[in-house]
């Protein structure tokens, strides 16, 4: 034991002092944040100062507007200020430069050769780091807060934003990244689950069961597509999210690595119930394709001495294939534009789930498109940019639905060409 | 040959049995739903005393619930009961927790949903027989009349959400409506408006060309021969579908979540000061109430029998419509021949 620490002693001392490298660093960016931070909240405060005396006006108190003393902001001395934190960066950077390149060429050897292996990567990785120090001091000086955001500045932070922050006091993000994601594992979880049903229930209906079964099964399911969103999001609140921890704790499933889970509304939980959303619109427009299939291909095949399972396998799923596609994808469209289930169930944390956990990235929160609209729409200033981010949000789903009416226009046009 | 043959046998009975199961794991998925809010929601709604039916949950507006121990017991009043309470127990100091919605009923909540789902079908069928018609009997086949009926089949598979955010942006806030009901009708409206154009043109062309040319030949003229020779006959028909259409209304929750609905409004649609103000004011809705009562408030014994309750009623009232709908075209469709 002593031995090891021994041993370590010198890495330990070397971590250390590398660590202390960055302490003026650190002060330089907290009291550039401060400062920044400052001249923000005091333009904000002007702003307010001067929307309150506009609304005073208008409606007609001039004594009331007259009485409310808006200060004055030193908007340029500030950013001046700010300013000369790039010649303190300069100086501050140059100097834990040389330290940490005198501190990484007496840097110790590691008795472990993998060890040593992957500490002369990171070696290589902060010499990358230090070298790319100078454009970071090149940018600082360059910066200009009158520099306008070009328009595909704001456009591709909105497309490839990885974060979505809303009301912080720093700096808010409207990046779609997160939840699309979200809305996009949602459905997919759903229609893993709803395809196999839906197309085998389509199957079994038209090909399989007895007319009377027929009458009963088709009008039923049909009847499900009927229940409200809303009442599936809070049975999954109720029922569904709480047995799925459940099982998840028992000890069945013990031999599953990401088991138990913590949170009980999930991207399963919502996928599940959006599964039973999707599996009527499958089923119906499958059963539909498979009823169409002209007789004539089914007698023929049955006539060369094909068993029932060999006429639907050979003949008739391939004739009704790019209906049965089209079904699938109007199931997409309805699950992916759903708002209740995934606004109830799916756990609305604004993140991208964590993949290094495999299939485990499926029992976690996310947030949705659509979720997100119903949650933010209600409270937004309106005109600001969250109100239009929300509307962005709402642009970028309409023209993914529309993508998935038209793919399955198109599925459905094949369709007919191929049984004529 | 023998032994290839009865492994194919086995083979088809088994992925048959597959095909069953899933298909019967549907209808018990579904079954299970309608037996756990119909039991659960069924304490809420029924009593085990005549009239057998809690006409309070069905009359009441909701109110906050107040839970507390008096003297050794537990004690779960409504709002107004508590305030009574409080005055028949002077001097008497509680730790009152409270539980917002918990008590009272839903009555509101119904009485928006139905003014909702009235004006809004009113809308739609009125909008929607119109262009029908003019689509299926007016109409050349152009360019223009092929964009609209491209444009009705994709706003067919528009998310309910985007919908709604098209209703807030233009009803609400750029027309100045403010969260009202005629915003909501309009909203709602539009959503089913695809629906109810594409139902109500395959009624009319279902109508044979001979009940046209003839009252033609009479001397009629066109829109004598549509209103007297062709829209009775398709009527029934667009009805019929549009009921569906009625379920989808009710059912919908987004497009009201900021166009129509309030989460709580002390004062019933009617009790308005001038007329007018009936159109531009919210209403609780019962779906939207759905929503606030499963995420605004916690689970547990106390919120449970106005969650389940209020659940159970709305998926009675959207499936009882529903049923009809289907019951109904599965009547017309043995019946309809020309």
């Amino acid at each position: 034991m002593f031995q090891i620490a021994a041993s370590l002693a010198p890495f330990d001392q070397f971590a250390s002092g590398f660590s202390d490298t960055a302490e003026n660093l650190h002060g330089l960016v907290s009291d550039l944040t401060e400062q920044a931070s400052a001249l923000k909240e005091q333009l904000f405060a002007r702003a307010e100062l001067l929307a309150q005396r506009d609304q005073l006006e208008r409606s007609g108190d001039h004594d009331g507007a007259q009485k409310i003393v808006v200060p004055e902001v030193d908007r340029a001395a500030a950013l001046l200020a700010l300013h000369q934190g790039a010649g303190r960066f300069e100086s501050i950077s140059a100097e834990m430069t040389a330290q940490l390149y005198s501190l990484l060429a007496a840097a110790p050897s590691l008795p472990d050769p993998a060890e040593q292996k992957s500490f002369d990567q990171w070696k290589i990785t902060t010499r990358d780091y230090l070298a790319a120090l100078p454009i970071a001091s090149k940018k600082l000086r360059e910066w200009s807060a009158d520099e306008p955001i070009p328009w595909y500045r704001s456009i591709s932070s909105f497309l490839f934003g990885r974060e979505w922050v809303t009301a912080s006091f720093w700096q808010d993000w409207y990046g779609i990244i997160p939840l699309l994601v979200g809305s996009i594992l949602v459905s997919i979880v759903a229609l893993l689950i709803a395809v196999p049903l839906g197309v085998a229930s389509a199957i079994y209906v038209s090909e399989v069961a007895s007319v009377h079964e027929k009458r009963l099964i088709k009008p039923y399911i049909e009847f499900i597509s009927a229940i409200p969103s809303v009442v599936l999001g809070f049975f999954g609140i109720a029922v569904v999210g709480q047995a799925i921890r459940a099982a998840s704790q028992s000890s069945w499933f013990s031999w599953i690595s990401f088991f138990p889970i913590s949170e009980r509304l999930n991207i399963f939980t919502a996928g599940c119930l959006l599964a039973l959303m999707a599996v009527p619109t499958i089923f119906t427009l499958a059963e539909d394709a498979l009823r169409n299939v002209p007789r004539g291909f089914k007698e023929a095949s049955y006539a060369l001495g094909a068993n029932r399972l060999q006429t639907i396998a050979r003949v008739l799923v391939p004739a009704s294939l790019s209906g049965i596609v089209s079904a699938i994808l109007l199931g997409l469209g309805r699950v992916i534009g759903e708002t209740m289930v995934v606004l109830l169930c799916a756990g609305n944390r604004i993140a991208i789930p964590d993949f290094s956990q495999g299939l485990g990235a499926v029992f976690q929160p996310v947030h949705t498109m659509t979720g997100i609209i119903a949650q933010e729409m209600g409270e937004v200033v309106r005109g600001s940019t969250h109100y239009r981010a929300l509307f962005m949000v709402g642009l970028v789903l309409f023209t993914i639905t529309l993508g998935i009416n038209y793919l399955a226009q198109k599925f459905v046009a094949r369709y007919r060409m191929s049984i004529g | 040959m023998m032994k290839a043959k009865t492994r194919r046998r086995f083979l088809e009975q088994t992925l048959f049995w597959l095909f069953r199961i899933a298909t019967y794991l549907v209808l018990a998925a579904a079954t299970y739903i309608f037996l756990d809010i119909g039991i659960k929601g069924g304490r809420t709604v029924f009593t085990s005393k005549p009239p057998f039916v809690n006409l309070e949950f069905l009359s009441q507006p909701p109110q906050t619930l107040y839970v507390f121990d008096f003297e050794g017991k537990k004690m779960t009043l409504g709002d107004r009961e508590f305030r009574q309470w409080k005055v028949q127990h002077p001097g008497v100091e509680v730790e009152a927790s409270s539980v917002a919605y918990s008590a009272g009923g839903i009555w509101p909540c119904i009485v928006g949903t139905a003014l909702l789902v009235i004006g809004s079908m009113v809308l739609a069928l009125g909008i929607g027989i119109s262009s029908a018609i003019y689509l299926s009997e007016y109409s050349r086949n152009g360019p223009l009349i092929r964009l609209v009926r491209i444009a009705i089949l994709n706003l067919a598979g528009v998310p309910s959400i985007v919908f709604g955010l098209f209703g807030f942006g233009l009803f609400v806030i750029f027309f100045g409506w403010n969260v009202s009901l005629i915003a909501g009708w309009f909203t709602l409206g539009l959503m089913v408006l695809p629906a109810i154009i594409t139902a109500s043109e395959e009624s009319l062309r279902a109508v044979p060309q001979g009940l046209r040319e003839g009252s033609l030949a009479l001397g009629a003229s066109k829109w004598q021969t549509i209103r007297k020779n062709v829209l009775p006959y398709a009527l029934p028909g667009i009805l019929t579908s549009s009921i569906l259409g009625i379920a989808r209304v009710a059912g919908e929750t987004a497009p009201i979540m900021f166009t129509a609905a309030y989460a709580m409004k002390d004062e019933m649609p009617w009790q308005v000061a001038k007329f007018t103000d009936f159109f531009f004011q919210g209403v609780m809705a019962l779906p939207y109430h759905i929503y606030v009562v499963s995420s605004k408030i916690p689970q547990n014994e106390y919120t449970q029998r106005v969650q389940y309750g209020a659940a159970f009623v709305f998926l009675f009232l959207v499936m009882l419509i529903a049923l009809t709908s289907i019951v109904l075209r599965e009547r017309s469709r043995s019946r309809l021949s020309w």
